[in-house]
């Protein structure tokens, strides 16, 4: 049995790119915009406003403060946080809960980041106590370039089958007209691009963007009453490594795997129920972890997995970042994925649709391999 | 050479950055349950108790994980590109990030044998690890 206590009935994004004199704020509202436009409802329905404070939103916490009063809302339920690429599948499953809870009727999701006029470099220093810029260790980068040398290591992973993660969205990038990056690469590209932290090459790392993404979440019964084809939500899961060095395993982010049994458990599915699926993809090797920790693969054999693109692509075994993902679409830290899940499942991916769609997997992660959550989405 | 990134001398880390200028290794150990821990920290994160001694560690660990820095994301670390960052799993549990001497070395494997080296920089001395036979 799935939960099904709400559903998402409308998703909006910017545009996706370069975009000088915007704020994250101006992208968020064009993001809201759309999206109430594609639900076909009117502002005054949202009763929920719950939202992740942009790079470049100098509001912090208090960013749905900001947003609110911008966009002339005075919902019921309103805060923001911050979990870095899991902010996302967290704000859902907050979303769905206060509806189920009879708390708020229909909830805005909503983030924007002006994160590439804006300078973020998303390269500062972790550390507790003593900052590990004291040892040169800097920046998110490091942090999964730490992951991929020692399952490159332990089990024989290669630089090339990260690679093919990298080559294989870009390829669905090129026919998503949404995408920022289109032009296809291959292996040799890859393997040529420049070294950022070995083992983890320019083409393995995620590009940054301005843009803004606003999701709409109701109970499925009003979600049938408005435009588009409602999509459920079967299941979710959030879990954490909030320490760092104390886990013995913290670079494998055990938590990974339990957010996504989690979802899967309340949805009453399993990896070979997965259709499509969209997977937080800030760096290659975040593709490979995530198809262990899914389930789609025994520890250590991720690698031989994507070898070759074809069990990935769009018609392959298990298609995944069907539009493009982190690496290519645009980097949304995450809420793109969701986007294009709902797309998936209302089968309006065009070229790019996986054919008879009906179950996607969702996932986010965030910080220094501390948070993560999974969405179990159905047609 | 640009600034150095120096520790920041508190109640809390000031024993571990004594401690290498006289060739030690210390870390925190539970009074209560005897939990050795690193990051250093005011209390103890298994049992939440506040006693704490000081031991000093053997120094030797090995590689769990191994980066090669070729991108610039400070100052004070731009003229040593390409450096290596490494993961340390200290022999008696706790683990550290650190870099294997000299800092340029790149032929670092997974599980090889280091033991820790007092590296003068600045006005402090930082442990870092060589490999070891």
């Amino acid at each position: 049995m799935s939960w099904d206590k709400a559903a998402i009935t409308g998703v909006g994004t910017s545009r996706m790119g370069t975009f000088p004199g915007e704020t994250s704020n101006s992208l968020a509202k064009e993001a809201f915009v759309n999206a109430i436009r594609d639900a076909g409802i009117p502002k005054d329905e949202i009763d929920g406003l719950i939202t992740m404070p942009g790079t470049t939103s100098p509001e912090g916490a208090k960013h749905y403060l900001a947003l609110g009063e911008l966009l002339g809302i005075n919902p019921r339920i309103a805060w923001s946080i911050s979990m870095g690429g899991a902010t996302v599948g967290t704000l859902i499953s907050q979303a769905a809960l206060a509806i189920d809870a009879g708390m708020a009727k229909t909830v805005a999701v909503v983030f924007g980041d002006a994160a590439k006029t804006g300078g973020s470099r998303f390269g500062a220093a972790a550390g507790d106590g003593d900052s590990w810029g004291i040892w040169g260790m800097f920046g998110n980068a490091a942090n999964s370039a730490l992951v991929a040398s020692r399952h490159m290591d332990v089990y024989g992973t290669t630089s090339e089958q990260l690679g093919w993660v990298g080559v294989t969205t870009r390829k669905h990038a090129a026919l998503n007209p949404n995408a920022i990056m289109r032009e296809p690469y291959t292996i040799e590209d890859h393997q040529n691009s420049r070294m950022i932290v070995d083992p983890l090459h320019l083409l393995d790392c995620c590009i940054i963007s301005d843009g803004a993404v606003c999701i709409i979440v109701t109970s499925p019964e009003r979600a049938r009453d408005n435009a588009t084809h409602p999509v459920r939500i079967m299941g979710m899961g959030q879990a954490n490594t909030l320490q760092k060095l104390e886990r013995d395993d913290w670079w494998y982010m055990p938590h990974q795997k339990e957010a996504i049994s989690d979802a899967y458990r309340m949805a009453g599915v399993g990896p070979k129920d997965i259709d499509v699926a969209q997977l937080y993809d800030n760096f290659t090797i975040s593709v490979l972890m995530w198809l262990e920790h899914g389930g789609f693969v025994k520890p250590g054999e991720s690698g031989p997995f994507v070898e070759g693109g074809e069990r990935i692509s769009i018609g392959g075994e298990l298609p995944i970042n069907t539009s493009g993902g982190n690496l290519s679409e645009s980097y949304m830290q995450g809420w793109l994925h969701v986007v294009e899940g709902v797309r998936q499942m209302r089968h309006e991916g065009g070229p790019r649709q996986v054919k008879d769609a009906e179950v996607t997997l969702v996932t986010g992660r965030g910080f220094t391999l501390n948070t993560s959550a999974a969405l179990v989405l159905g047609r | 050479m640009s600034e150095l990134i120096e520790p920041v001398i508190t109640d809390i880390n000031r024993p571990f950055w004594e401690g290498t200028r006289v060739g030690e290794l210390r870390v925190q150990k539970c009074l209560a349950c005897g939990h050795l821990r690193y990051p250093l920290a005011p209390w103890c994160p298994v049992c939440l108790d506040e006693n704490t001694e000081w031991i000093a560690l053997s120094g030797r660990g090995t590689i769990l994980s191994r980066l090669i820095f070729h991108q610039s994301y400070h100052p004070a670390w731009k003229e040593r590109l390409p450096y290596n960052v490494v993961l340390v799993q200290l022999e008696e549990g706790p683990r550290m990030f650190s870099n294997v001497l000299p800092l340029s070395s790149q032929d670092i494997e997974v599980d090889m044998p280091v033991k820790v080296a007092f590296d003068p920089e600045g006005d402090f001395v930082i442990p870092r690890f060589k490999r070891i036979e």
